[in-house]
C-alpha cells in the first residue's frame, strides 16, 4: 500500500464528519484527498505548497455527495486525474458524473442490501439465544464488508484516474447487486417470526394479542398514510396505552 | 441501574461514540439499536436488557433508509437511555424468560423514540450551522489551504460529539424521570405498555421492509424468508 493511500483510507472514516446542506460531503473528501495531492506540491513543502497543489485541495473540498463508503473511488480518480494533468474543468465534470452512480449503487449495496442482511441476521441470532455473541459477530461481518469496499473504492479510483467507470462495471459490483437484496429480504422476513416469538414470550395472553393487533393497526396506518412515520405512530401508540393503563382502575 | 457518577459518566461516554459514528465517524454501526443497546446493557450490569430493548429499536430502525439528504431519527444514543429505563424496571437478563425482564420495556421504547425525535433535529440543526460555517470560510477553502480545510473538519466533527453528548444527556434526564414512573404504574399497566410498542415495533419493520423491497421479486423473497422463519421458530 502507498502510505498516501493509507492515510487517505483512513480519513475517509471521517468523510462525513463535516456533512452540511451546502457542500455536503465536499469538505470531507477535501480532507480524505489531501494526502493523495502533496505530490503536487511545489518546493520542499515548506511554504504554502503552490498554485497546483493549492487549487486541487480547493477543488477537491467543493460541493459532493454521495455513498460515504464509496466515496474513495472518488477521491482516488479525481487525485489521478491532478497527478495525470487534467483540466480543472475535467476533474470537475469527473466529480459531478460521479455523484449520481455512487449514490446509488451504496445505496442498493449497503443501505438496502448488506447492512440489512447483517442486521437481520443478528436480530435471528439474538432470537435464538446467541446473546451478546450476535452482535459481536455482526460487527466483525459488517466491518469486513464495510472496509473492504472503502479500500476497494479508494484503490479502484487511484488505479483508474477519469476511467474509473470500467471500476464501476466491474462483474463483482454487479453481481453483489443482484444478490444481496433479494439475500437480505429474506433475511429481513425470517428474522421477524423469530423476533416476535422472543419479544413476546414474557406476555401474557391478552398482551400477546394487543401486540398482535397494535402491529396489524400500525402496518396498515404506516402503508395507507405515507407521511405517517413509524416513530410518530409508536410514540403516539404508547401514549395512548400509558393514559389507558392509567386511566383504568 | 444508574448506581454511580462512573457509570453515568460512562453511559454518556457510550452515547456520544454512539453518536458520532451515526454519521460522523467511523461509521461502523456501534450505532445500531442492537449493539448501542448491548454496550449500555453490559455497563449497566445487564446485557440481557440491552439486548431486548435493542432488538425492538433495531425494528423501528428498520422504517429508515438514510438515502441523500434525507431526515431521520437518531436511535443510537435514544437506545442507551431506553436501556437505562427498562433496566431499572427490573433488568432483562432472563428476557423472555421471566415476567420482570420486560417490565419497563414500554416506558423505555417510549423515553427511546422521544430521545430519537430530539436527536433527529439536532442532526439538523447541526448540519445547518456546519453550512453557515462553511458558507462563512468559503474564501479560504477556494484559496485551498489544507490547514484551513482541516480545521474546519475537525470542529464541525468536535461539534458533532458536543450535539451527541448532550442527547444523550437529554434522554437520560427523561430515564432519570421514567424511573418514577416505572414506580407508580402496575404490572398490568407496564405489560401493556410492552404489548404496545413490541406491536409497533413490528409494524415499523414490517412497513418498512415491504416499502424497501418494492413490488418485484424482492418481496416474494421476504414472503419466503417469513416461512422460513415461522418454520423456524416452530422448530426452535
Amino acid at each position: 500500500m502507498k502510505p498516501p493511500l493509507g492515510v487517505s483510507l483512513l480519513r475517509l472514516f471521517a468523510v462525513q464528519g463535516s456533512w452540511n446542506y451546502e457542500r455536503m460531503l465536499g469538505l470531507g473528501v477535501g480532507v480524505a484527498q489531501e494526502p493523495l495531492l502533496r505530490d503536487l506540491r511545489s518546493g520542499n513543502g515548506d511554504g504554502d505548497g503552490g498554485p497546483v497543489y493549492r487549487a486541487a485541495v480547493a477543488r477537491a473540498a467543493h460541493f459532493f455527495n454521495a455513498h460515504p463508503y464509496l466515496c474513495g473511488l472518488v477521491v482516488g480518480a479525481a487525485a489521478r486525474a491532478e497527478h495525470d494533468g487534467a483540466s480543472p474543468e475535467q476533474v470537475e465534470r469527473l466529480r459531478r458524473a460521479l455523484c449520481g452512480p455512487l449514490g446509488s449503487i451504496g445505496d442498493r449495496l449497503v443501505w438496502a442490501g448488506w447492512l440489512p442482511l447483517t442486521s437481520a441476521l443478528t436480530v435471528a441470532a439474538v432470537a435464538l439465544g446467541a446473546g451478546g455473541w450476535a452482535v459481536a459477530g455482526f460487527l466483525l461481518v459488517y466491518n469486513a464488508g464495510h472496509v473492504a469496499l472503502r479500500w476497494w473504492a479508494l484503490s479502484a479510483g487511484w488505479r483508474h484516474g477519469t476511467r474509473v467507470a470500467v471500476a464501476l462495471h466491474h462483474p463483482a459490483i454487479i453481481r453483489a447487486q443482484g444478490l444481496v437484496g433479494p439475500m437480505a429480504a429474506f433475511a429481513a422476513g425470517w428474522c421477524l417470526p423469530l423476533a416476535a416469538v422472543w419479544l413476546a414470550r414474557p406476555l401474557p395472553p391478552w398482551g400477546m394479542t394487543a401486540a398482535a393487533l397494535v402491529a396489524v393497526a400500525g402496518v396498515s396506518a404506516l402503508l395507507a398514510a405515507p407521511r405517517l412515520t413509524a416513530q410518530r405512530l409508536g410514540l403516539i401508540l404508547i401514549a395512548v396505552a400509558l393514559v389507558i393503563g392509567v386511566a383504568w382502575p | 441501574m444508574i448506581t454511580s457518577a462512573v457509570v453515568l459518566g460512562t453511559l454518556v461516554l457510550w452515547g456520544t461514540l454512539v453518536g458520532l459514528d451515526l454519521v460522523s465517524v467511523p461509521q461502523m454501526m456501534i450505532a445500531r439499536p442492537l449493539v448501542a443497546g448491548a454496550g449500555a446493557g453490559l455497563l449497566l450490569g445487564d446485557l440481557g436488557a440491552g439486548l431486548v430493548v435493542g432488538l425492538v429499536l433495531e425494528l423501528f430502525q428498520y422504517a429508515i433508509l438514510p438515502v441523500g439528504a434525507v431526515r431521520y431519527p437518531e436511535y443510537g444514543p435514544a437506545t442507551v437511555a431506553a436501556v437505562a429505563v427498562a433496566q431499572a424496571g427490573g433488568g432483562g437478563a432472563t428476557a423472555g424468560g421471566d415476567r420482570g425482564g420486560v417490565l419497563a420495556l414500554g416506558l423505555g421504547v417510549l423515553v427511546g423514540l422521544i430521545t430519537a425525535m430530539a436527536g433527529g433535529l439536532s442532526l439538523h440543526q447541526l448540519r445547518r450551522l456546519n453550512a453557515r460555517v462553511v458558507h462563512a470560510a468559503d474564501a479560504v477553502l477556494e484559496a485551498g489551504d489544507p490547514r484551513a480545510l482541516a480545521r474546519l473538519h475537525g470542529a464541525a466533527i468536535g461539534r458533532d460529539a458536543i450535539r451527541a453528548a448532550l442527547v444523550t444527556g437529554f434522554g437520560l434526564g427523561l430515564a432519570w424521570v421514567a424511573r418514577f414512573a416505572v414506580g407508580t404504574l402496575t404490572a398490568r399497566d407496564l405489560a401493556l405498555l410492552d404489548a404496545v410498542a413490541i406491536g409497533a415495533a413490528f409494524a415499523a419493520a414490517a412497513a418498512g421492509l415491504l416499502r424497501v423491497v418494492g413490488t418485484g421479486t424482492q418481496r416474494r423473497w421476504l414472503a419466503a424468508g417469513l416461512a422460513g422463519g415461522m418454520l423456524t421458530a416452530w422448530l426452535a
